[in-house]
């Protein structure tokens, strides 16, 4: 099954990637439309539409979909039931082709609640106590997207059909589309996890990681922001760009802050994960669609090859997933090592892999248009605090002291999971420069300062400075995190949000219905409705019960006295 | 007196006595047919082999008897006091009150039910359906609306406020019959054709009813489970008890449908929310006696086989009869 599913995903991905040359190269786009059923003044019609990005992104999603199966055929062996798990991942890569090729709201809303539902399933799929409420939590966000999606479906209706795309020309200033434009962003919000619905993704890491690898790095994560260059051309002067682009700049600064007080190898990387969800957010709503698609693409290379590396540690650290177990790993496990470093060195942005092309243009656009200080600020402040966090995790896992125990089998040489980590670490050294050279067909004007320049640099030389100074633990280290605790408490747990969706939602609902079941339910209404009334009819029937027993004289005396009042009453 | 032939005589001069009644052009006519009414029914109750039957027919003979004297009584005031011929009057009401009286009709009712548990189940059955005929028709004659109004009132609280307390089948069914001739008098009220509708459809339901009761020999509530009822006699128990009750795809929603058709139409809306209530109290206490037979954890007692012997096909005809009658009879229309 296995097997299967990697040969057909690799060979999708080879079809993908051949239809996108040529499409690209002739600037071909192609709509087809399937009309179902047409009755009197009603049809029903089902579109796909088929430019580069669609093309670009379904190349991408196969590629890191059937690595991601190959690679959790030794992952997951022992597994009892591969298979369901194997068709959940299938039917999870078909939500998001739907998702992708799809130009109307109804097939988007078939692979958007596809992905939310598929999601969940396999959020739990090792079902403890922990992945159930990392599912609810994962499931419940997403379907805040959901239901904004269907109110979109419900306004879009105004204009006709549900194909979304032919009508950005001409209804661009409509309040319908004011109000799309809103809820489209809410969705999107959701889906990839900005500020405030951003407290599932480091939940949903209770997923195992061949599942966190293909859908929280790269797919289902990436869907909001795909809507969003789909949308792009409708939202471009809408207020509610400029709300997005400071909730995600925050989302980003947010992430980077809480990735450096984590010590749990995968939330690490989730949260760096939802940083540069921000960046390609915030990024987006500066304007820049084809840069923000960019990151994406590469971003998805890197952070899929960062997951399956964690993988392989994590198992072999007999399934400990603290950082603070691990350490000189380098010595050992060479292959899995090299990937891991290039993955997080693309992530910082080193120049000429993967990652630098598209974060270093997007921090050089930043500097060259002019935006306020905020925004200036808190990209290269992202940027250093990228580099921070990286830097931490390659000294803890790579280069200090091992902490686990004192006999141990650092064993690396699953060629497997090593086989597919390779294609991803051939794709994540060229598929910037791959990418650039396609997408761009000139590149962008940018003229800065020779100090602007190379703030990347100096940013990020500080930020490994800094990586490198905090994570030298010793014996007799003073814990500086108690010091200032209650701040360090603020930043460490994602900005109390992960309480805000859990507790504060849950909390003063629940009392109010103990409240109101307890007193109502089964109180007063039991008293006026239920067994009240029960009460007063039986209290009549016994009344009853004793008035009809009763001597026969009297009854027949009754009778004839009724007659004499009548009578009486005749003769007045 | 245990002779089938001599019931059969005094049955033959049961039913040919309601038509005299019914079918005189004068009012001594009718009175005539009440008096052979009551002379003939005697015999079939009483055994004198048994005193509760002997006591019943007494009570029955006496305020039968009273009843019957009122009306004769009534008649000759009517015709030799009132030569004119106008309804609302004294004399309608009381007129009215003995032939209600008769029927056994609150307020006039308690020798009904104590009278009805003194009856075996087919005497119950002449009882609480070829009785009502003649006293009815002979109410469509001359009747007082407003008195008649009251009376229904009356009817409906007390059958349904009667029979909650009740555990003897026959008491149940005797509060429930109440219940419903207050429906029928109503239906007179609207239209004889309509009246003639709900009697038929009630009979037929009451005689499903009693006997599926008479079969399995059962008079009391606690009876209902001891023996083993195969699947398809509780079925039609409970589809009997629905019917009779009013629930909507059985036979017995049609006439209730069209009274409250009328009623909702000429804006009698307290009365309509009476005729309702009073059902729902009803529908209540047939439930609580079926309900936990078809409930996946019901009682049953082992060691009592019940042999049905014959006639299965009866019963599940008078099922198939009861739910899909009413539905089947809209397509004499299409």
């Amino acid at each position: 099954m296995c097997f299967n599913s990697f040969f057909f995903l690799f060979f999708f991905m080879l079809i993908n990637f051949f239809f996108f040359v040529y499409f690209i190269m002739n600037g071909l786009s192609v709509f087809f439309e399937w009309e179902i059923i047409s009755f009197n003044s009603m049809s029903i019609v089902m579109s796909i539409l088929l430019d580069w990005m669609s093309l670009l992104f379904m190349m991408f999603v196969s590629l890191i979909s059937s690595v991601v199966i190959f690679y959790s055929k030794s992952y997951m062996n022992s597994e009892l039931n591969l298979n369901r798990f194997i068709i959940l991942v299938l039917m999870f890569v078909f939500s998001m082709v739907l998702l992708i090729i799809s130009p109307n709201l109804i097939s988007i809303l078939l692979g958007w609640d596809g992905l939310g539902l598929i999601s969940y399933c396999l959020v739990i799929y090792y079902q403890n106590l922990k992945s159930y409420n990392a599912g609810m939590l994962t499931a419940l966000s997403n379907r805040i997207g959901d239901v904004m999606i269907l109110m979109i479906i419900c306004w879009v209706m105004n204009y006709g059909s549900w194909n979304y795309i032919f009508y950005f020309d001409f209804m661009k200033n409509d309040y319908v589309m004011f109000i799309i434009s809103f809820m489209i962003i809410i969705a999107a919000m959701t889906k990839s996890a900005q500020i405030p619905f951003s407290s599932w993704l480091p939940a949903a890491m209770a997923a195992p990681t061949p599942v966190s690898a293909l859908v929280h790095s790269s797919t289902l994560v990436t869907a909001g922001v795909y809507l969003l260059i789909r949308f792009n051309y409708l939202l471009i002067d809408m207020f509610f760009f400029k709300v997005l682009l400071f909730l995600s700049i925050l989302t980003m600064f947010m992430s980077g802050i809480s990735a450096n007080y984590e010590f749990d190898l995968k939330k690490i990387i989730a949260l760096s994960t939802l940083s540069q969800l921000g960046l390609m957010m915030s990024i987006l709503s500066l304007g820049f669609p084809d840069i923000a698609f960019f990151h994406l693409l590469t971003h998805a290379m890197f952070k899929a090859l960062l997951f399956m590396c964690a993988g392989v540690i994590i198992h072999m650290m007999n399934d400990i997933q603290d950082i603070r177990y691990m350490g000189g790993l380098s010595l050992y496990i060479p292959l899995t090592s090299l990937c891991l470093n290039i993955s997080n060195l693309s992530l910082c942005g080193i120049p000429f892999l993967s990652g630098f092309y598209s974060k270093d243009l997007i921090l050089e656009m930043v500097s060259f248009n002019s935006f306020n200080l905020m925004v200036f600020i808190l990209f290269y402040l992202s940027t250093g605090l990228t580099v921070f966090y990286t830097f931490r995790l390659i000294m803890y896992v790579m280069i200090n002291d091992f902490n686990l125990m004192m006999i141990y089998n650092l064993y690396d040489e699953d060629y497997i999971m090593l086989n597919s980590m390779f294609v991803l670490l051939f794709m994540s050294l060229l598929s910037g420069s791959f990418l650039s050279w396609f997408i761009f067909s000139y590149p962008y004007m940018i003229y800065l300062p020779f100090n602007l320049k190379l703030m990347v640099i100096y940013v990020s030389i500080l930020g490994s400075i800094l990586g490198f100074m905090v994570s030298n633990m010793g014996i007799y280290s003073l814990n500086k995190l108690l010091l200032s605790y209650n701040l360090s408490s603020f930043l460490c747990l994602m900005w109390f949000m992960p309480n805000l969706s859990t507790y504060g939602l849950s909390y003063i609902y629940l009392n109010f219905s103990q409240i109101l079941f307890k007193n109502i339910d089964m109180g007063w209404s039991e008293i006026y409705s239920g067994k009240g009334i029960f009460n007063i009819l039986k209290n009549y029937s016994v009344f009853y019960n004793i008035y009809q027993m009763n001597n026969f004289k009297i009854y027949l005396f009754s009778f004839i006295l009724w007659f004499m009042i009548l009578f009486i009453f005749f003769f007045i | 007196m245990n002779n089938n032939s001599n019931k059969m005589f005094f049955l033959f001069i049961l039913f040919f006595s309601t038509l005299i009644s019914i079918s005189s052009n004068s009012w001594f006519g009718c009175w005539i047919g009440l008096e052979i009414n009551l002379l003939s029914f005697i015999p079939l109750i009483s055994n004198s082999k048994n005193l509760l039957s002997v006591e019943t027919s007494l009570k029955y003979f006496l305020t039968q008897s009273l009843a019957s004297i009122n009306f004769l009584f009534m008649i000759l005031i009517k015709f030799s006091l009132l030569k004119n011929f106008n309804m609302n009057n004294i004399i309608s009401i009381m007129m009215n009150s003995s032939l209600l009286m008769k029927m056994g009709s609150a307020p006039f009712h308690f020798w009904f039910p104590n009278i009805v548990e003194g009856l075996s189940w087919m005497n119950n059955f002449m009882l609480m359906t070829w009785q009502k005929i003649s006293p009815m028709i002979l109410l469509s004659y001359y009747f007082n609306k407003n008195f008649l109004i009251f009376m229904i009132i009356t009817n409906l609280i007390i059958g349904s406020l009667g029979g909650l307390n009740q555990t003897s089948l026959r008491k149940l069914l005797a509060f429930s019959s109440i219940n419903n001739l207050g429906w029928m008098i109503f239906s007179i009220m609207i239209s004889e054709n309509l009246w003639l509708f709900y009697f038929l459809i009630y009979s037929m339901m009451i005689s499903m009813m009693i006997s599926l009761f008479f079969l399995m020999n059962m008079y009391f509530m606690n009876q209902l489970f001891i023996n083993n009822m195969n699947f398809f006699i509780k079925l039609n128990l409970l589809i009997n008890f629905l019917s009779l009750g009013g629930l909507p795809p059985f036979m017995g929603f049609m006439p209730k449908w069209i009274i409250i058709n009328f009623l909702l139409i000429n804006k009698f809306y307290f009365l309509t929310f009476i005729f309702m209530m009073t059902s729902l109290i009803i529908i209540y206490y047939y439930i609580r006696i079926i309900y936990s037979s078809f409930m996946f954890n019901y009682f049953k007692m082992k060691w009592v086989n019940l042999l049905m012997k014959n006639n299965m096909s009866l019963i599940n005809l008078s099922s198939f009869i009861s739910i899909s009658s009413m539905i089947l009879s809209t397509f004499i229309f299409m």
